[in-house]
């Protein structure tokens, strides 16, 4: 855990504070409290406190002030709690819009799954606040391995969507996603963040390079699945916005290409990305330097 | 690439065959092993020659550096050519996939073609 080194931001932290207190105290007294939850992030992770400068300068073209560091944090703070309503099915009352609905429908119908890019902006969660009626199932392959005793608690929570999820770090993870995707699903990738490690490119975001992970989109070149960006920002309370968006019917790196090509899609990604970071600039959820990672204090955790 | 003709070498292996301990000796690659090394390198794009992958160096993680996205494309391929349908749900993928070795064994065991 990273606050273990500075409470440095991590939605697993977080996620286990609201968890903690929502299925205790009920969804009015939890918000209530995320203003002083908020307000002791701010003071004791200058880790966040950077992170959350260095970004939201880049995405609102100006020097971030302490109210925007403060907004961010709160953003971040109402989400996760969101999250837990979303999980533990509470969530009725929410006004989710969604665009983007037919584009998907059109892959989905034709019986083939798609790859879905998510990012670590809004959240992902969102599509449960359908619950029965959710417009897609999607399974998210996720990094698990570390995450012990929050895994069990979500498992708990959600057995449905725990037995969904996609272990990465296994040998035969990306064929489950292969499988997946052949049997008409979506697999859902948060494809912002390298979380094993593994392969990545540096590309123009927001002004500078980071590095983004190559995986999801060499997966979905080798499957020869359409792939579909998707996008669940919070926009006030107990409203969201989901949209899906057309990114590629099919993605192809030629063989000689390969490098060339990988690198026209994931800076097709970042753009994207970088087009909704300007759009909803508090909803991006990466509170490390994402551009120089190694700078940042602690670890990361999801 | 095939068995060595080296006296020495042979009758080590048969050796340490007899040993009980046969995991602690590389040998050569066997004929089938050869080819799915070929496959391993072709399809993966490796810079290592075929000969050069030892076949009980473990292929992924610390050994030959293969990932999980290598396996997915590896056992395409390994349909394609040999018609092995390898699933995401058996308990025996960490064992078919150790190393060259237990992978060639596999196809020589479940090929269709």
């Amino acid at each position: 855990m990273s606050w273990a080194v500075d409470r440095e931001l991590g939605s697993a932290f977080m996620l286990r504070i609201m968890l903690w207190l929502a299925l205790r105290l009920g969804r009015r007294v939890c918000t209530a409290l995320l203003y002083p939850i908020t307000l002791y992030f701010y003071l004791r992770s200058p880790g966040t406190r950077a992170a959350s400068r260095d970004y939201l300068g880049r995405a609102l073209g100006r020097r971030a002030r302490k109210a925007d560091v403060l907004r961010h944090i709160f953003t971040f703070a109402c989400v996760i709690l969101d999250r837990v309503f979303f999980l533990t099915g509470s969530s009725q009352d929410y006004r989710v819009e969604v665009e983007g609905l037919a584009e998907l429908d059109a892959i989905l119908d034709s019986g083939r799954g798609c790859i879905l890019l998510g990012s670590h902006m809004g959240s992902f969660d969102v599509l449960r606040a359908f619950g029965r009626g959710a417009p897609v199932k999607v399974k998210p392959v996720m990094f698990r391995r570390k995450q012990g005793p929050l895994t069990a608690l979500l498992e708990a929570l959600d057995p449905e969507m725990a037995a969904s999820i996609i272990e990465i770090g296994r040998t035969d993870a990306m064929l489950r996603v292969q499988e997946s995707v052949a049997a008409g699903e979506m697999v859902g990738f948060l494809a912002d963040r390298d979380p094993d490690g593994g392969r990545t490119m540096p590309v123009d975001f927001l002004g500078e390079a980071a590095e983004f992970a190559c995986g999801p989109l060499i997966i979905a070149s080798v499957i020869e699945a359409p792939v579909m960006l998707f996008f669940g920002v919070r926009t006030g309370p107990r409203r969201y916005t989901v949209r899906f968006e057309p990114f590629a019917e099919r993605i192809v790196l030629r063989r000689r290409e390969r490098q060339a090509d990988l690198r026209h899609w994931i800076e097709r990604y970042a753009a994207s990305l970088e087009r909704r970071c300007r759009e909803t600039p508090y909803n991006w959820f990466n509170f490390y330097l994402f551009w120089n990672p190694a700078g940042s204090a602690g670890t990361v955790d999801d | 690439m095939n068995a060595s003709t080296d006296p020495l070498k042979t009758a080590r292996t048969s050796h340490q065959l007899l040993d009980a301990h046969p995991l602690q000796d590389t040998g050569p690659q066997s004929p089938i092993e050869a080819e799915v090394a070929t496959l391993i390198v072709d399809t993966l794009q490796l810079e290592d020659t075929p000969a050069s992958i030892d076949p009980q160096r473990p292929l992924f993680n610390q050994g030959l550096g293969l990932d999980s996205i290598d396996a997915l494309e590896l056992s395409l391929a390994l349909s394609k050519r040999y018609g092995i349908e390898l699933k995401s749900d058996d308990d025996r993928n960490g064992e078919i996939f150790a190393n060259l070795r237990s992978l060639a064994r596999h196809v020589d065991q479940n090929r269709t073609r």
